[in-house]
């Protein structure tokens, strides 16, 4: 029979407490100890061993010897025990049978000092911040790596000024442009500008008076678009949130551009006259030559942002 | 043989032994008594079956989703060829890429459910914050196999959806720019953009959704279910029953009900790819999936209008949201969990309901006008 807690402790003369606590050998399962105390919780209390223990009754612990020798027994010391709980012993249950309360096994020697415990953790921490740290940076290079690239500001052949039948109309010219992404063999994209040949009022509307110049990434013009010449491409991307806006009719504002997304509308010369839109459209750089061959830059420039931030 | 003999031997069959044999080293008799012998307080209810029916849901479009990758190809010139090729030629290929398809969808409303069941009956509160945390994590998660998985096909709707929701986040302050560029892997949607939402479609979401439902069971075990809002405790008491078998026949159930759902949609409404993805949208009209209309109608609104105001509808907006409901357990730390004792939730909810419903019949009336 295993001891109980809360078992009344006697002595051969007297009796000097109750189970508080027992102790188990891990190996073996047994129980090892009992820790006897009296009295407050804060009161001395001893840890007897098994040897110790005469009989064990249903709730009633007989030691050997008198409470005098009792009294010489070490005191039980909490701090080298952990509880069964802070620890993986297997089929514990099976062998033991005390519930509820703390079960404890000992705390072993080489583990009492609580400063070098604190400095192993800390040290496992810094040395898994070390393994991280120089991979950071690679890692996050190595996922970048397609982020950035350069513009490429090749002049696109995209059809003939012959298609514009009508001054101030929006017409749409389709045009292939080839990529090459990274290891990708060679691909052929559809992209799509929208060119008007305007008129002079929409051409001031939309030059204000100046030429328009097109630089490249490190500041070097490119071209200038001649404030006099009629023809404007615009890029196909809608200024809102990049989708592909349509020339229609308009119940009332008559002939605009329209974004079907989220119905921005932009009159010929690209200025918005309603929706969400935070900019004008965007014209590219054109070339028309005499036999009205008409080539852009293909440029794409971010949605949604009041000013022009070029993306490709 | 005579049949009419009780059997005496009590000798146990090879597979008991078998089974006893395991059971001694893995103690499964224990677990599975520890998974079904859940006091569910006040008994089994239809309304909490959501849990359940979304781990289900999650476990079939894993499943669909190996499948599908026994022959999708995740690059820019094969993606659309091997998509159509498992519509059009794979025996059953329509089934199980329809079956994921709405599979997908059924999540999502399921999450929804779910999350308003946790709201209405109060369960995000004290001890449970935590669970409602994580919960809301997982929503993010969901969210995000919507969007990842959306680009695969890489057709017309695949190619505009996921250029758009970029752009959206671009308008986040400081970091948008970076996001974008990080995630289309460039300046535009492109094979850099399919490769990264193909890995993270079936390798970083679905690592990050089971570490977290994981964690989800965990803390809604640790705390136990919260119960009806309304009883007495000897009420409860007296009508608590174990997680099985009643409720776990109610799981089964909307289970079943599910499967059907998503059965009937694959077969009745087969996904459909339009054109190869292209950057020039030529006659289509980009939408977002129906789960999205209300934002985008939201978008939409002169006053979201200009960089401030898109700012402010497709970034401040959900984000403060989400900020809200996260710091919900932390505001409301009434212990009151009735609903009808609750006018602000009750309303609140009502509201935010009513106004996704009619933002998304606008968005589909809107799409007639442009017709």
């Amino acid at each position: 029979m295993q001891p109980k807690l809360k078992s009344k402790v006697r002595c051969s003369d007297s009796e000097v407490g109750e189970v508080r606590r027992v102790i188990m050998d891990p190996l073996s399962h047994e129980i090892s100890h009992i820790v006897v105390g009296a009295g407050a919780a804060d009161s001395v209390e001893r840890q007897v061993p098994m040897g110790q223990v005469q009989g064990v009754a249903e709730e009633v612990v007989t030691l050997r010897g008198t409470s005098a020798e009792y009294a010489t027994l070490p005191a039980f010391k909490r701090d080298e025990y952990v509880t069964t709980h802070e620890v993986e012993i297997a089929h514990l249950e099976d062998r033991i049978h005390v519930t509820p309360g703390e079960v404890l096994v000992p705390f072993p020697e080489l583990e009492r000092s609580v400063k070098r415990r604190t400095f192993f953790a800390n040290f496992t921490h810094a040395i898994g911040f070390l393994i991280g740290l120089p991979l950071a940076f690679p890692v996050l290079r190595y996922l970048m790596k397609p982020m950035y690239s350069p513009f490429d500001n090749q002049w696109l052949k995209i059809g003939n000024s012959g298609k514009i039948k009508q001054d101030d109309v929006g017409v749409q010219f389709k045009y292939k442009r080839k990529i090459k992404e990274a290891y990708m063999p060679e691909q052929e994209i559809d992209k799509n500008v929208w060119v008007l040949k305007a008129t002079p009022k929409v051409l001031e509307s939309i030059y204000q008076g100046k030429d328009m110049e097109f630089r490249d990434a490190t500041g070097k013009a490119l071209w200038t678009n001649k404030k006099d010449v009629p023809y404007i491409a615009f890029s196909g991307k809608c200024p809102h949130l990049g989708c592909g806006f349509k020339w229609r009719t308009h119940k009332t504002l008559g002939q605009v551009f329209l974004c079907p997304c989220h119905l921005s509308i932009y009159d010929a010369a690209g200025k918005v006259l309603d929706g969400p839109a935070p900019r004008a459209l965007d014209p590219l750089p054109i070339k028309v030559t005499a036999a009205g061959e008409i080539t852009i830059i293909d440029m794409e420039f971010k949605a949604g942002t009041k000013a022009q931030v070029r993306i490709v | 043989m005579d049949t009419t003999t009780q059997p005496t031997n009590t000798q146990p069959s090879a597979i008991e032994k078998v089974f006893a044999f395991v059971d001694e080293r893995v103690g499964l008799k224990t677990l599975q008594a520890k998974m079904l012998n859940e006091p569910v307080p006040g008994g089994s209810r239809w309304a909490y079956v959501f849990g359940s029916v979304l781990l289900f849901i999650f476990i079939m479009q894993a499943v669909t989703g190996i499948l599908l990758m026994f022959y999708y190809v995740p690059t820019a010139d094969h993606a659309y060829a091997s998509t159509q090729y498992i519509i059009h030629s794979v025996d059953y290929g329509w089934f199980l890429l329809g079956y994921h398809f709405w599979g997908s969808t059924a999540m999502v409303v399921c999450v929804f459910a779910h999350m308003s069941q946790v709201f209405l009956w109060g369960a995000y509160k004290k001890p449970r914050e935590l669970i409602w945390l994580v919960g809301l994590a997982l929503f993010g998660i969901v969210m995000g196999f919507g969007f990842t998985g959306y680009l695969l096909p890489w057709d017309q709707r695949a190619y505009w959806a996921t250029t758009v929701g970029v752009e959206i986040m671009d308008k986040t302050p400081l970091l948008g720019d970076f996001m974008a560029r990080f995630l289309k892997g460039g300046a535009t949607p492109g094979q850099m953009t399919l490769s990264r939402f193909f890995v993270i479609h079936v390798m970083v979401l679905p690592a990050a959704l089971m570490g977290l439902a994981g964690l989800h069971v965990f803390l809604f075990r640790k705390a136990g279910p919260a119960g009806p809002f309304r009883g007495t405790v000897e009420e409860i008491k007296a009508k608590t029953d174990y997680f099985f078998p009643r409720q776990i026949w109610k799981d089964i159930v909307g289970m079943v009900l599910v499967f059907l759902c998503i059965c009937s949609l694959a077969f009745w409404e087969p996904v459909v790819l339009l054109e190869e993805a292209t950057p020039d949208p030529g006659d289509y009209h980009p939408e977002p999936e129906w789960y999205f209309l209300f934002l985008f109608q939201l978008l939409r609104l002169k006053i979201f209008a200009g960089e401030f105001g898109q700012f402010l509808g497709a970034i401040a907006l959900p984000g403060a949201f989400m900020a809200l409901l996260a710091a919900l357990p932390f505001i409301d730390r009434s212990p009151e969990r009735n609903i009808f004792k609750r006018p602000i939730a009750l309303i609140g909810w009502i509201v935010v309901m009513a106004s996704i419903l009619i933002f998304t019949v606008a968005a589909i009336i809107n799409r007639e006008f442009l017709e």
